[in-house]
């Protein structure tokens, strides 16, 4: 195939059965269904004494298509399934070895070849757009004393260490902050185990569960909780821990109680918790079209995943292989051919521009954009682009530390982000994030485009005290009664106990931008 | 086609599909419906009728005579038969089956259950939809032609514009194959093609030199099934735009010499083909 094929143009009459919600939904269909044709003609290769891959060779540029095109919402997931379906048949097909040999069409005589199929769901698969689960209930029945959905939310940043032991373990449990919502009420936290029984006792045991069941809360007027724990990605010994039952919205402080250590009384009085975060910051339009967004997101990939593949690997795979990010690379020229045939990404937009400066400032070939690298790059960008193309970017992170923090940002394009605690362990960093109002109907295994998280439809960038930005990019979730608790991974992670950090979150059409002070933790 | 013990005749003529064999079918499909056995050509006229306007056709079938798609009745009965058995995964892998939204969510021990009926029922339709498929193109190139012909046919006056990109595709994908011969250009060099409506065949021009030549093109959706399907898409060196009388085996059709050209009338003739350069049962016309 050349790269023309992807260049076919659908012609669209005007506004009419295709264009809902400014998008051109019709010429988004046919741009795919052009795109599967010329990916087709690869399987007539015998005729055109072209070289075709198989299944799978060449349908890269394809799946990555259809994954954006669903992400922007140009198309949806069934549109999308038939129209993959139809080119799996038809390659199907196509994949005798047999197909030009002699004989009456039709014949009912045995014949040699076998019709080969792929395997299951081949193409279908590669797209990963798994059907939607079911969206789940708003409110749990149970739930009853709370604010209710809509209501205020109670953020209240801790910083403070539950230390216990037992027989077996001792350890600290460190909360970072304790947040109430419509979902309930739970603390973020991290905690670290020693085996009393090691001879090299204090290093610590991960992981290690901590007994939660022993533990006992209670608040001021005598409620008693259990703590349910749940991990949202990131260290194992790190995730937030739900009070069961769910506590009333107005009770001013609850007492945490550890085998063999002391109670340790969190004060949730409102008038007694720090100022910081109380005064939602400003919000400021940003105007980027759903394709732009999706353009930003794929930059914003490509510049996190780096770190996976670490500087000298990079360099031995290139020498054998067009390497790891430039195949993750291939099919984002047709990408943007796309998302500007659903009218989703104007030709004059300047994101294209920046991808390409992105693919050139990380040495990524054959991404197939046209629009020359931009200048104008977003600081945030240029500044991972600086870290990685320091001789020794790979510079070693600050020791363990926790930070309180417990801030709401105001709504981002339906979107409500809580940040509930940034985490330095294990050579890495994560912010605790609770998420409200992200798609119900997200798939189980969520992924656009070149293994964007599509789920979580933010960009969000930390800055710290010492200038550099942090890209924050999901590394796991759980959900829990509409509401997702998240783990960002910062890449890099902070090198240093930074003083502050300013937080810049984005969706297509808004943007905040909050500075926050730390206080930071410390587990022994 | 293999039938009860023996072989029978299909024909297709004027439009549809006629079993020689089987004068009256509609009673046999009575006796089927109270537990007889159902004879293989009645199954098959079922499901032609299945697909006569189904766009999958067009989507799934040849781009012409250079795309020939050979399946033979012992395929069919394999896949039908690694699909009864269950396995099959080789078979079976065509398609994940799209699991559509369900109305209502369900809670959560049911909505497995339920989620899990229907995805076994979508892999149902989607193993009915497969060897259907199959069965249609085992008949052979001519009668999947004219099977895209009636798909296209039932679509191209239509008002409904949810199969306009369907149909732009399925002109797409075959005038790319007439332009490779007409006018020497790779097919990815079709770069543009819209749907004509209204008076008139349409339009086509090339532009550039060379190796950055386009060829645009517009046509009515009609063109698949009246030139197309006929075999007359390319005849004589020129591309055919549309048909002025039709007929067999003599017609007059509306053809360009070149992009840009005028068209002018020709007078066509169909003749028996050896299938030397592709399938034996493909029309051919002259001029």
């Amino acid at each position: 195939m050349t790269g023309t094929s992807a260049r076919v143009r659908a012609v669209v009459p005007g506004p009419g059965r295709g264009h809902t919600e400014g998008m051109n939904r019709e010429g988004a269909e046919t741009h795919l269904r052009l795109l599967t044709e010329a990916e087709l003609r690869g399987p007539m290769a015998p005729a055109r004494r072209q070289p075709w891959a198989g299944p799978g060779g060449s349908t890269t540029r394809l799946t990555a298509v259809a994954q954006a095109l669903t992400a922007v919402h140009a198309l949806d997931h069934d549109t999308v399934e038939d129209i993959l379906a139809d080119f799996d048949l038809a390659v199907s097909l196509r994949q005798r070895a047999d197909r030009y040999t002699s004989g009456p069409v039709g014949a009912a005589v045995p014949r040699p070849g076998r019709l080969v199929f792929p395997s299951p769901g081949m193409l279908a698969m590669r797209s990963r757009l798994a059907a939607p689960s079911p969206g789940e209930p708003a409110r749990s029945p149970e739930q009853g004393p709370g604010p209710g959905p809509g209501g205020p939310d109670r953020l209240v940043p801790v910083g403070l260490t539950v230390p216990y032991r037992d027989e077996d373990l001792s350890g600290e449990m460190f909360l970072m902050a304790f947040a109430h919502t419509a979902a309930g009420a739970r603390f973020t936290m991290v905690w670290q185990t020693h085996s009393v029984h090691d001879p090299e006792y204090g290093a610590p045991v991960h992981p290690g569960l901590l007994p939660f069941e022993r533990f006992t809360v209670t608040d001021n007027r005598g409620g008693r909780y259990h703590l349910n724990f749940a991990r949202s990605g990131g260290p194992e010994w790190a995730g937030d821990v739900s009070l069961r039952p769910e506590p009333p919205d107005d009770i001013s402080w609850l007492d945490i109680s550890a085998p063999g250590g002391p109670v340790v009384r969190v004060v949730l009085d409102p008038g007694a918790a720090p100022a910081a975060g109380r005064t939602e910051p400003p919000v400021s339009e940003t105007k980027l079209s759903p394709g732009e967004h999706l353009l930003v997101m794929l930059a914003e990939q490509l510049l996190t995943v780096a770190p996976e593949f670490p500087h000298d690997l990079r360099m031995q795979l290139a020498a054998i292989s067009p390497g790891p990010l430039h195949t993750m690379a291939t099919g984002m020229g047709d990408v943007i051919a796309a998302l500007e045939a659903a009218d989703v990404l104007s030709p004059l937009s300047p994101v294209p521009g920046r991808l390409a400066a992105v693919c050139a400032g990380m040495r990524v070939s054959g991404h197939g954009i046209t629009a020359p690298p931009a200048q104008d790059l977003p600081e945030p960008w240029l500044s991972l682009l600086a870290h990685y193309q320091r001789r020794k970017p790979d510079t070693a992170p600050v020791h363990d530390g926790y930070a309180a923090v417990a801030t709401a940002l105001p709504e981002l394009d339906g979107i409500r982000l809580a940040l509930l605690g940034l985490l330095n362990t294990d050579g890495g960093s994560w912010l605790q994030v609770l998420a409200r109002g992200l798609d119900p109907k997200t798939p189980e295994t969520p992924r656009g485009p070149f293994g964007i998280d599509t789920y979580f439809p933010l960009s969000v960038w930390i800055r710290d005290s010492g200038g550099r930005w942090h890209a924050c990019r999901p590394a796991g979730w759980h959900r829990h009664n509409g509401e997702y608790v998240l783990k960002l991974q910062l890449v890099p992670p902070l090198t240093r106990s930074t003083d502050w950090i300013e937080v810049l979150a984005a969706g297509p059409s808004a943007q905040v931008r909050v500075r926050l002070p730390l206080r930071w933790g410390y587990l022994h | 086609m293999p039938c009860g013990q023996g072989r029978h005749i299909v024909r297709w003529d004027a439009g549809q599909l006629w079993l020689p064999e089987h004068p009256d079918a509609e009673a046999e499909l009575v006796l089927a419906a109270l537990g007889g056995e159902k004879a293989g050509c009645v199954v098959l006229a079922e499901t032609w009728g299945r697909h006569t306007s189904d766009l999958s056709v067009l989507a799934v079938g040849s781009r012409g005579p250079a795309d020939e798609i050979v399946v033979s009745w012992e395929d069919v009965e394999a896949v039908a038969q690694a699909g009864q058995r269950g396995g099959a995964a080789g078979f079976a892998g065509l398609r994940r089956p799209a699991l559509r939204r369900l109305a209502v969510p369900p809670a959560a021990a049911a909505g497995h259950s339920a989620r899990q009926r229907q995805m076994e029922q979508e892999m149902d339709r989607a193993a009915e939809r497969r060897n259907d498929i199959l069965s249609l193109h085992a008949l052979g190139y001519g009668f999947a032609v004219r099977l895209a012909g009636q798909v296209a046919a039932a679509h191209a006056d239509s008002a409904d514009a949810t199969a306009r990109p369907a149909l732009v595709a399925a002109i797409t994908g075959r005038l790319a194959l007439v332009a490779e011969q007409w006018l020497g250009i790779d097919p990815d060099q079709v770069d543009e093609v819209s749907l004509h409506y209204g008076p008139g065949w349409g339009r086509a021009e090339l532009t550039g030199k060379e190796g950055g030549r386009r060829l645009r093109v517009s046509l009515p959706a009609s063109w698949l099934a009246r030139v197309w399907a006929c075999g007359l898409a390319l005849t004589g060196g020129h591309l055919v735009v549309a048909v002025d009388r039709a007929g067999w085996p003599d017609a007059r059709v509306l053809a360009l010499r070149a992009p840009g050209d005028e068209p002018v009338l020709l007078d066509v003739h169909a003749h028996h083909y050896d299938g030397r350069d592709g399938p034996a049962d493909a029309p051919h016309w002259e001029v």
